[in-house]
């Protein structure tokens, strides 16, 4: 359980792949695929029909909401880990703090809820 | 240490190619990369939680919503530049005096050997979890009355009400 | 310490009450919440306890600050009229229950022992600001508003907290008393222990950081905007408990962690008290708008508050508090007059909060009119009204305080009062002299009551200050 930097890395050498898997592939595929252009070809592909506009429109603020939802649940989770790897030492102290935690966020989500902010239709 | 050098050499460029990039959704994505960055010097650091966390919350959820917010925003128009030239040298003059005087502080800072109370493994998620739980109880649970104001806000603001434009 | 729970708790009630009950209960609910938590907090009297392993402290000083923030924040609840009838785009559940959120974090602020403890309690409070300051949503000024005050709000609390990992990395604490033992140990003349820089570095990033929340001079800036873009009633909240918490945190952090290094922060301090003095003050006379004025009358209080933290005298605790509550409640009865009238008389759709709204309106208001009068005169220092010994008491201590920089200071500051009589007496000469139509307006029970309050408190303090100075 003496962990030093060293230890990690592995994760670099597998990020290392990763990255290197897509560079390769990338490349392989500029080198191998034929290239012809046209017009119709050179379009931006939106299913078979013309494109229309940009893809830079405005978007619903439900989708930022539901992000910024996600976003504080996310952190809240994060607060989990430490705990977890500690939950025999912490004993029911650590996990009656926990409860208090939680259920502060639940009422927090149930309020979220009833607003009915996660209705999509509304 | 020579790792070091090159990690903090690459988190500087990166940072700044974040503040000098033309294109927004490019600072964002030179953003996640400090980020990335950052997260190396937590390893480097031995606080692997930490590198974790960074790379979840940080690079992962926080630019999503970067990048909501972005293509909430039209960005396109090139709006010229409302800073005038007085405004922009004595931001470069504040700046550059408050380098200066932090460049002299860490140059004549003494760090010695500390105080020897922190140890290898100190950043270790087992002994963060035991200070957190343990030592930092009450701001660990109030910690949950900010989240729940944010949620509050963030509902309150952003909920369309009737009337509002909506597509 | 309780009260923080108990205003968690009631800030949670308050909201889930919005789905069952209509808006009257619930300012009644609300009041009562804070009325409670006032009672808890005043239950640790003459107790110096450390809560949970030294994060927060509660001792006399603490209590007397968190009970003005939660008097003043009681005051602001009563004045808030439900906020409307507007059951479409106001939300009350959801402003009282941040608003008591944002109360627990000012208490946290003013309790705080561990520096994180000032983090979170600060990051409520602003964040709860921020919201509020936005909570109008159809009004692009509100909007605008709350975007910069979010941003250089943000920034702010991003520099202190790097001052906050700076002086940690010095001293190796987070305890205020902590740190002070660590940097009592400096030597004289300056000499630096190990890490002594970094402490300054420090030291000065999280002065910054405070300094912009209670908008001393050169950080002021957002400060005109947002109090005015802001709905009135948060802009009275933000006036009041925001300014008290950040004065109290700042007073906290220096008399217990860096006496030592007075001549540190003494001297800046000194300058950015000046400049604060004077901005503020010119500033105000040459507003057209009386909300903006009382902005820079903010700022300009900012500066009073400061000077007490600089005199350094064993009679501070009393003058500072002293200072803010008189400060606090005419603020209050201020915004209230400002609140009523200018909605009652809207220009362009919006309420109008020129001083000519405020033409004639002793002639069908004379009530009204005498509140705004006594607040204005507490407000510029006239004997007979509270705030007249609260700069009384700053004075004295400033002068009592034998270092020579202190008295540049004085002479700023009592020159800056002269000026401060001739804007505040702007909106009485408006009351009293202009002509203008002012219909009479009807005020509600609690309204009265709480204006009523107001203004016999600061008539009260102005006759007999010792009656709360010795309380302090």
């Amino acid at each position: 359980m003496n962990y030093q930097p060293s230890d990690y890395l592995p994760i670099i050498v597998q990020l290392g792949a990763a990255l290197a898997f897509i560079v390769l592939t990338m490349v392989a595929t500029h080198w191998l695929g034929p290239k012809r252009h046209s017009s119709k070809k050179d379009d931006v592909f939106e299913c078979g029909i013309e494109s229309i506009g940009d893809a830079r429109t405005p978007i619903s603020v439900k989708y930022f909401l539901v992000a910024i939802l996600f976003v504080l649940f996310d952190v809240e989770i994060v607060f989990m880990y430490p705990w977890a790897v500690n939950f025999k030492e912490l004993a029911w102290d650590g996990f009656v703090e926990m409860v208090v935690f939680m259920s502060f966020l639940l009422l927090g989500f149930i309020y979220v809820i009833k607003k009915g902010v996660l209705k999509w239709e509304k | 240490m020579n790792f070091w050098y090159f990690l903090t050499a690459l988190t500087l460029l990166s940072a700044l190619m974040v503040v000098f990039a033309k294109n927004p959704i490019h600072s964002v994505l030179y953003l996640v990369f400090t980020f990335f960055c950052i997260s190396g010097h937590y390893v480097l650091l031995n606080a692997q939680f930490l590198m974790a966390v960074n790379i979840i919350v940080y690079a992962g959820a926080i630019m999503v919503l970067f990048l909501f917010v972005i293509m909430m925003l039209d960005l396109r128009k090139n709006v010229p530049e409302s800073k005038s030239n007085l405004t922009k040298l004595a931001g470069a003059v504040l700046g550059g005096t408050l380098l200066v005087v932090f460049i002299a502080a860490t140059r004549h800072m003494n760090l010695g050997n500390g105080s020897g109370a922190i140890g290898a493994q100190t950043g270790m998620v087992e002994s963060l979890g035991m200070i957190l739980y343990k030592d930092y109880l009450l701001p660990f649970e109030l910690v949950s009355v900010l989240f729940f104001v944010a949620m509050v806000g963030a509902v309150m603001l952003g909920k369309r009400e009737a009337g509002e434009r909506n597509f | 310490m309780n009260a923080i729970i108990a205003l968690s708790l009631s800030g949670i009630a308050s909201l889930f009450l919005g789905f069952s009950t209509n808006r009257k209960n619930l300012l009644i609910t609300t009041l009562l919440f804070v009325l409670v938590a006032l009672g808890l907090n005043l239950a640790d009297w003459n107790h110096e306890y450390f809560w949970f392993n030294n994060m927060l402290k509660t001792d006399n000083l603490s209590i007397n600050f968190s009970s003005v923030i939660l008097l003043s924040t009681a005051l602001v609840v009563a004045i808030s009229r439900s906020f409307g009838d507007d059951e479409e785009h106001t939300h009350p559940a959801e402003y009282y229950a941040i608003m008591l959120f944002a109360a627990a974090g000012a208490l946290m602020m003013v309790t705080y022992e561990n520096m994180i403890m000032l983090f979170v309690g600060l990051e409520i409070l602003s964040v709860s600001m921020y919201i509020l300051t936005g909570s109008d949503k159809r009004n692009l000024r509100s909007n605008e508003a709350a975007l910069k005050y979010f941003l250089m709000g943000a920034f702010a609390t991003g520099i202190l907290l790097f001052g906050v990992a700076l002086v940690y990395g010095a001293t190796g604490s987070f305890n205020i008393h902590g740190i002070g033992e660590v940097v009592s140990r400096t030597k004289k003349g300056m000499e630096l222990f190990e890490g002594g820089v970094i402490l300054y570095a420090g030291i000065i990033l999280i002065f910054i950081g405070l300094l912009f929340k209670v908008s001393a001079a050169p950080f002021h800036f957002w400060t005109p905007d947002v109090y005015e873009g802001a709905p009135t009633i948060f802009t009275t909240f933000m006036s009041t408990v925001v300014k008290t918490a950040g004065v109290a945190a700042m007073y906290r952090l220096l008399s217990i962690s860096f006496p030592a290094v007075y001549g540190l922060w003494g001297n800046p301090l000194v300058w950015i008290t000046c400049l604060t003095l004077i901005v503020g003050n010119i500033t105000a006379v040459y507003q057209q708008s009386f909300k903006r004025m009382l902005a820079y009358s903010s700022i300009s209080h900012a500066g009073y508050l400061l000077i007490t933290i600089l005199a350094k005298t064993p009679n501070t605790n009393g003058s500072i508090l002293f200072y803010s509550l008189a400060y606090s409640i005419a603020t209050i009865s201020a915004f209230a007059v400002l609140m009523i009238v200018s909605e009652n008389k809207p220009k362009d759709g919006k309420p109008d909060e020129s001083f000519e709204a405020l033409n004639g309106l002793s002639v069908n208001n004379p009530f009204l009119a005498f509140v705004l009068t006594v607040s204005m005169l507490s407000l510029a220092g006239i004997p007979l009204t509270a705030g007249f010994f609260g700069k009384f008491f700053i004075f004295t201590d400033a002068f009592s305080n034998v270092s020579p920089l202190f008295k540049n200071i004085l002479v700023v500051a009592i020159l800056m009062s002269a000026v401060g009589v001739y804007y505040y007496f702007k909106p009485i000469i408006a009351v009293y002299m202009k002509k203008g139509e002012i219909a009479e307006i009807q005020l509600p029970l609690i309204y009265k009551i709480t204006l009523i309050i107001t203004t016999a408190l600061t008539i009260i303090l102005g006759i007999a200050p010792d009656l709360v100075k010795n309380m302090f």
